[in-house]
């Protein structure tokens, strides 16, 4: 019996279960894809497979053989191969390419303590021919491409003889013509009875290099079958699946007059320019997917990373090479990690409210605390912040009040520019509901709101225009009522920008709305 | 900076013998030894004893207060035993060598100590060297530098001078005052040093940039998000640490009344230690100035007592090596 079969999977962390009996089963020699949202399970039955996890039930079962790994060690014997995401987190940056291709074998080989250099070399050569790369053998790791780099891990897993590769969102820092190379080595892996599990959200290459498909949703296969009878519309439904309801917005106004505009503003990361405007009131929502530039976007505008571009706020034009100077011009910053870049953790919730206010609370330097305690009070109030102490310690908060506190600190400061990235990540329902209600309390005051997320929904609840963000480009722009969930995930997908029609917009009757 | 109340009050109901000694241990200690020493050696509990504690336990402290600022904003400054050193040395040079009056023998080490602040700076924000090495690198340096100027030797009053002459100045009576005279019965330089105890303490707890500090050291990302110029805080406190490691030299040079070459290598120890003593005064958890100064007295009895105890000064290494250890283990587990 040829072909990886991973049976009725189980698997549960705590109360939630992620994996309900799930089926996934690999032909040889085929490129597979498995999709799914975030949270539908697919890393976690990668980590299974990869003898990172076990399952709570169930059975792998390679080539005939059946296996129950209990490391990674384990699978990677059995013939599993897995080219991370990260690759710098699986290679050694100061040591040579045949170095690293070799490092497995160097510990694995327990009977002799000497190895043949000249042998490594020769095999390492001969497994860089395999996937296409012709570089130096002595060439240091740091100083490779990304491109390059996962080529030599994609070596390195062939050279532990795997036979199942495992592939996490390979393309994401790759260029057009790199993502045609790999493909054009994935072709030639296959014809030699190498198969692959692809898992991507760019559908467009799905389509393009993928032979069947597995499409989870909250734990439960809820899709299998050959791409090519598959449009990318319907993968997206089934992704999705249909209790995605369109919710009726209240209408919210805002002014006509553009209050912040950024122009030509820099993303170095993708050598990307992005043109942006927000009126007064204006809840701005940036709907992209995991690495499309988001958050390099954020510290772009805020001036964290180091940019060119042009700022105007309230008409008055700035440049700014700090965020010292960004927040003296009125923009604020709501960082995506919050514990790491918005709070001072061992800090009590007055010090970290009152960081941007010191100046007015102070006579000469002296802070006076009296009014410092006044004013933190105050905050704590109007934000619902529990325990509402002013001396509780940050740590000691929920991630929701920390969240809160975060926020808290802009609020008094008179800015006009609220930029939030990822402001509901880890923060609990109720939470989420609160700082909803301050991001539209702000917006009703007249301020400029920009909203950077992965969670679509959420833009469609709160914003009032939405751009879709791809690769480090703003590629469209929508009104919030006239765009749906789906349309969001197909174009962030990498959708055809360019096309005519619209998808999704006539089967929105029958398809979306029933729901 | 105000102390961690809510932790205390929140966890009263298990307040285990771990956190007791981590929130009481140096004063718990302090009093031990203290008590020790009092029973077994008859002349601890004098008046000289205790004010001879209190002169050496001035300099370690000013050198302390220096490495707590640079702990403060998460860095570290291993320079500040080669900056006493400078600073003893160019001062003893102005006043014996140059026949310099009282104000240039203060400016110029306090110069130099800043000028060292400075350069450690360059090394760590603008070149973004790791703060251990670039100031391991600048300690050995500042090192050099005193020993090439004297070529080795002490300076002193009345020295020969290599043209076959005699030094044309001496260490004159202002100077020192400062290490060696009394104000009601105090001594100068203990008054100096709870001056500035009081001082930064006030500063770092109750003033803006004080809490800014604060803030850098805790999260350098978060504060620079939340606008404050984190490399000029960070700065700050390097220069800070070379100022008062050179105020410390001059208390050094006044006290022993010569310029010792050297003299102040043995300061970085007893000074690192006294700063990490001082994390777990209170229970404090971060770098603070009283904590500091609980830190060095500790240091400075237990090194007076062993001194009466006749224990060698180099085995009295291995004592304060125990203790920095001790400290750091305490400091560390609070965290866990």
């Amino acid at each position: 019996m040829n072909g990886l079969f991973m049976e009725n999977i189980y698997k549960s962390f705590g109360d939630v279960n992620v994996l309900n009996g799930v089926n996934f089963h690999v032909q040889k020699g085929e490129v597979h894809a498995l999709l799914g949202m975030n949270g539908a399970g697919k890393s976690t039955l990668m980590k299974i497979l990869a003898g990172d996890l076990s399952p709570n039930e169930g059975t792998i079962t390679i080539d005939g053989i059946e296996y129950q790994f209990s490391s990674p060690s384990d699978a990677k014997k059995a013939g599993i191969g897995l080219v991370v995401q990260e690759v710098d987190t699986a290679l050694f940056p100061s040591l040579t390419v045949y170095e690293n291709i070799a490092a497995d074998d160097i510990v694995e080989t327990k009977r002799r303590p000497f190895l043949s250099w000249k042998q490594q070399k020769q095999r390492s050569e001969e497994l860089l021919r395999q996937v296409g790369l012709s570089i130096p053998l002595n060439k240091l790791i740091h100083e490779c491409t990304l491109h390059e780099k996962q080529l030599i891990l994609l070596a390195k897993v062939l050279s532990s003889s795997a036979r199942y590769i495992i592939l996490d969102e390979p393309t994401a820092p790759l260029s057009e013509t790199e993502t045609k190379r790999l493909f054009d080595i994935m072709k030639q892996l296959k014809s030699q009875g190498v198969s692959f599990i692809y898992i991507s959200h760019k559908l467009k290459e799905v389509k393009e290099i993928c032979d069947r498909v597995t499409i989870l949703r909250d734990g439960t296969v809820v899709h299998r079958g050959d791409v090519s009878q598959l449009s990318i519309e319907d993968m997206i439904r089934h992704m999705v699946g249909r209790s995605y309801e369109t919710r009726k917005k209240e209408t919210r106004t805002y002014s006509d007059q553009v209050i912040f505009e950024v122009k030509h503003l820099l993303i170095p990361k993708t050598n990307t320019t992005v043109n942006l405007q927000i009126r007064q009131g204006e809840i701005v929502g940036i709907a992209g997917l995991v690495g499309a530039g988001k958050t390099e976007l954020a510290e772009s505008l805020f001036a964290h990373t180091k940019t060119t571009g042009e700022w105007f706020i309230r008409g008055k034009r700035y440049t700014f090479s700090s965020p010292k100077e960004a927040i003296e011009a009125g923009i604020c910053f709501i960082p995506e990690e919050r514990r790491k870049q918005g709070l001072f953790m061992s800090e009590t919730v007055r010090t970290n409210l009152t960081v941007r206010l010191l100046s007015s609370l102070t006579k000469g330097q002296w802070v006076i605390k009296r009014k410092e305690a006044e004013v933190a009070q105050q905050l704590i109030e109007t934000l619902h912040i529990r325990p509402s102490s002013p001396h509780a310690l940050v740590k000691q908060l929920s991630g929701g009040n920390q969240q809160k506190v975060v926020i808290g600190k802009w609020l008094q400061t008179n800015s006009d520019v609220f930029i939030f990235d990822e402001p509901t990540k880890g923060i609990d329902v109720n939470a989420k509901a609160e700082v909803f209600s301050i991001i539209r309390s702000l917006a009703d005051k007249g301020k400029a709101i920009l909203y950077l997320t992965s969670e679509f929904q959420e833009l469609l609840d709160i914003a009032d225009t939405i751009y879709v963000m791809v690769d480090g480009q703003l590629v469209k722009r929508f009104l919030a009522k006239e765009v749906t969930y789906e349309q969001l995930i197909y174009y962030s997908s990498g959708g055809d920008f360019h096309g005519t029609t619209s998808p999704f917009i006539n089967k929105e009757e029958t398809n979306v709305i029933s729901s | 900076m105000e102390q961690p109340v809510l932790s205390s009050i929140k966890k009263k109901q298990t307040l285990s013998p771990l956190d007791f000694l981590y929130k009481h241990g140096t004063l718990l200690a302090i009093l031990v030894v203290i008590a020790y020493f009092g029973i077994t050696l008859d002349r601890f509990f004098t008046y000289d004893n205790f004010s001879d504690i209190l002169r050496s336990i001035s300099i370690v402290t000013l050198v302390a207060i220096g490495i707590t600022f640079s702990l403060i904003v998460d860095g570290f400054d291993l320079s500040v035993g080669s900056t006493v050193s400078l600073a003893t040395i160019s001062s003893a040079a102005a006043l014996v060598l140059y026949r310099q009056e009282i104000f240039v023998t203060l400016l110029v080490p306090i110069l130099l100590g800043i000028v060292v602040g400075l350069l450690n700076s360059l090394l760590i924000v603008k070149l973004r060297l790791p703060d251990l090495l670039a100031t391991l690198a600048t300690m050995y340096a500042i090192n050099g530098v005193q020993l090439t100027y004297t070529k080795g030797f002490s300076i002193y009053n009345d020295m020969p001078l290599p043209d076959g002459g005699t030094a044309p100045g001496k260490f004159i009576p202002s100077f020192l005052f400062i290490g060696q005279g009394e104000v009601f019965g105090i001594p100068f330089s203990v008054l100096l040093m709870l001056l500035i105890v009081i001082v930064s303490h006030l500063f770092l707890t109750y003033t803006k940039p004080g809490r800014l500090f604060y803030m850098t050291g805790e999260n350098r990302e978060a504060a620079r998000l939340a606008g404050i110029p984190v490399n000029r805080y960070r700065t700050y406190a390097y220069v800070i640490s070379g100022f008062f490691a050179a105020l410390g030299g001059i208390v050094l040079a006044s006290r022993i009344g010569t310029g010792q070459v050297s003299a102040g290598a043995s300061f970085l120890m007893d000074g690192v230690a006294a700063a990490y003593i001082g994390f777990s005064v209170f229970g404090a958890g971060k770098p603070n100035v009283i904590g500091t100064l609980f830190g060095s007295i500790l240091i400075g009895v237990l090194l007076n007592g062993l001194t009466m105890m006749n224990v060698p000064y180099y085995a009295q290494d291995i004592v304060k090596g125990v203790i920095l250890v001790g400290a750091l283990a305490l400091s560390h587990m609070q965290k866990k």
